[in-house]
């Protein structure tokens, strides 16, 4: 007790000394803990984005997107589209309750003199059924306005509350999109997320895709969402969907996904960049390690007379040993606890805009690898000074 | 209590020239007894010294403690008997400036792997307060005179009981009132409690106050 008695003396001593030292740790610390915790809350946003979305809904694109569990380069670069021919065959596949073909198109959206971006997403009425989307005011388009391609449209919150101040001053309010008029006949409710690269769904602009045939001239689909019934596994349902599609495609010029194949994929990206930037992280704990060993090596020599004082006194090479390491160890773990405290702030305040975590993990990883840094760079100083001879020491001025 | 057969110790020099500090010395200590180690300086009585009290290994010869062969002894063992068999002097005091009086004097019961059968800070205390430093117990050793730090010193050397005090030049870098009072006290130490004192020194006049001198020179008995 006594040993951290003394090391916790010598640092009150040496106040600016003990800072400086621990710096490099802290800062280490720092920077790996907030990573871990980037990373934590960039999967769990990835995550709650796709919970979001239902966990049965599979979806057909055109071309090869994943490839052995990654996004595949060739993503995009597909021949084939599909039409109201392959819906119809998707209809009649037993495990899908509902099919819902999708057009996008990124288009500008005006009212008056305001324009702003926007993504439509042009559908039947079951899409808001599939995404689990809920009108917040007014309604969501039904049957008949798709049967009757009704010129509305149904927002989501944000774009419209950017379009008219309020998200409920946009109801009944005439936007225009690419010099068409439609007519607002609901605000969505807010699913969150959004400006980390996943899909924004609060900017998007949903009206049947009947109405939509004025953007879509040649009336193809962009992709095909299925919802397969409770009762099939999701495999079964993917199974039952190939099939029915390689009758007219071949195997490569379509893909097939589920939520936690396309989750999987995202989540080994974002995984793998974070791990690269946690390794560059953790090489300034190594730098912070070397720091603590030369200031352990200037106390040693700096001390020398003591140590010398305290073997004539009866200390053992075992108890100098003790001595510096303690002191190495609990600088290095000084610094880890700073450093986890300014994480905590940092990501206290991140988590206003991104839902970045500390788990247990990190904490432990944190004050573990600073406490074995103080151990592996406190070694060797602590055995110089232990190895001594007491008498050669003692003359030392 | 203290026996020294044929003792050298030699340093090797730059040039592969060797330096023999001490030369075949044998001698030995008796309990109670009140020695000097008198000579020049760099006749040896230092390293010779130093070797008594296990702070240095001779190169050839053995020690005998209680009749105990220490040269074969490891540095924990050693570590052992210089902190309970062993009380040190020194001329530059050797306290540590950044503990109090009191955590100096308290520096080898820390150290000890033997249970004591008093409580160290009291018997600090009482060593303290006998030395005539009851005051000085939270004074840092540079806010105090060198003859204060010499009584912290002896106060420290005796704090484990030990059976052997061994002082270098103790009064060395004191002026002659505090030299003679440091003097006074090893005598009184000596005398009622029958510890037995070696003291090294150059000085004649200190030297004949014991009851036994060894003179050396060049490394050799006289």
């Amino acid at each position: 007790m006594f040993v951290l008695k003394s090391a916790f003396e010598d640092f009150s001593r040496n106040k600016g000394r003990t800072f400086l030292t621990s710096l490099g740790i802290v800062i280490g610390v720092l920077s790996v803990v907030i990573l871990i915790a980037f990373g934590l809350g960039l999967k769990k946003y990835i995550n709650d984005q796709f919970q979001s979305l239902g966990s049965n809904i599979i979806r057909v694109v055109p071309g090869q997107i994943l490839r052995g569990g990654s996004f595949s380069s060739s993503s995009g670069m597909s021949t084939i589209r599909f039409d109201s021919r392959d819906v119809l065959k998707l209809q009649r596949v037993k495990s899908a309750s509902y099919v819902i073909p999708i057009v996008t198109r990124s288009l500008l959206v005006s009212i008056g003199k305001g324009t702003e971006p926007a993504t439509l997403y042009a559908s039947t009425q079951d899409i808001f059924l599939a995404l689990n989307l809920k009108a917040r005011y007014g309604n969501i388009f039904t049957k008949t306005d798709f049967e009757k391609r009704a010129k509305i449209a149904v927002i989501g919150p944000k774009i419209a509350a950017k379009l008219f101040g309020t998200e409920d001053a946009a109801l009944g309010r005439i936007i225009k999109v690419d010099s068409q008029n439609f007519k607002v006949q609901g605000v969505l409710e807010s699913k969150g997320g959004g400006g980390f690269g996943g899909p924004d769904l609060d900017s998007f602009i949903y009206m049947p895709h009947t109405t939509a045939q004025v953007f879509n001239p040649d009336k193809k689909f962009y992709a095909i969402i299925v919802k397969s019934s409770q009762d099939v596994s999701i495999a079964t349902a993917k199974d039952e969907i190939k099939t029915a599609l390689l009758k007219r495609y071949k195997e490569d010029d379509f893909s097939v996904i589920d939520q936690a194949e396309l989750l999987g994929a995202i989540e080994g990206i974002f995984g793998m960049l974070n791990t690269v930037l946690v390794a560059i992280a953790a090489v300034s704990l190594v730098v912070g390690g070397i720091g603590i060993m030369n200031i352990m090596y200037v106390t040693v020599t700096e001390r020398i007379k003591e140590i010398g004082i305290r073997r004539a006194l009866g200390a053992r090479k075992a108890d100098i040993l003790l001595q510096f390491l303690v002191e190495s160890v609990a600088l290095s773990i000084l610094g880890g606890l700073l450093g986890l405290g300014l994480a905590y702030i940092i990501v206290f305040f991140m988590q206003s805009f991104f839902p970045a975590y500390i788990d247990a993990n990190s904490v432990m990883l944190a004050l573990g690898v600073s406490s074995i840094i103080g151990v592996v760079f406190g070694v060797f100083p602590a055995k110089k000074a232990a190895d001594l001879s007491p008498i050669d020491a003692i003359r030392n001025e | 209590m203290i026996k020294l057969k044929n003792v050298n110790k030699s340093y090797k020099l730059d040039d592969d020239v060797v330096f023999t500090a001490v030369k075949d010395v044998s001698l030995e200590i008796k309990q109670g007894e009140f020695t000097s180690i008198i000579g020049p300086s760099g006749s040896g009585k230092s390293t010779l010294m130093h070797i008594i009290g296990l702070l240095d290994q001779p190169t050839r010869g053995s020690i005998f403690i209680d009749d105990k062969d220490v040269s074969k002894l490891n540095d924990n063992e050693l570590s052992s008997l210089r902190n309970t068999f062993v009380g040190f002097v020194f001329q530059q005091f050797n306290l540590i400036n950044k503990l109090t009086v009191l955590e100096n004097i308290l520096i080898p019961t820390i150290y000890t792997r033997s249970t004591l059968d008093y409580d160290p800070k009291e018997k600090a205390r009482y060593l303290l307060k006998r030395f005539g430093l009851e005051t000085k117990e939270k004074s840092f050793p540079n806010k105090i005179s060198g003859g204060q730090q010499q009584r912290v010193a002896i106060a420290r050397a005796l704090i484990m009981n030990p059976k052997l005090i061994l002082a270098d030049e103790p009064t060395g870098n004191l002026d002659t009132k505090s030299g003679a009072e440091i003097l006074k006290l090893l005598h009184e130490l000596h005398d009622n409690e029958k510890i037995t004192v070696v003291i090294v020194t150059h000085d004649p006049n200190i030297a004949k106050q014991a009851n036994r001198i060894i003179e050396i020179r060049d490394g050799e008995i006289q």
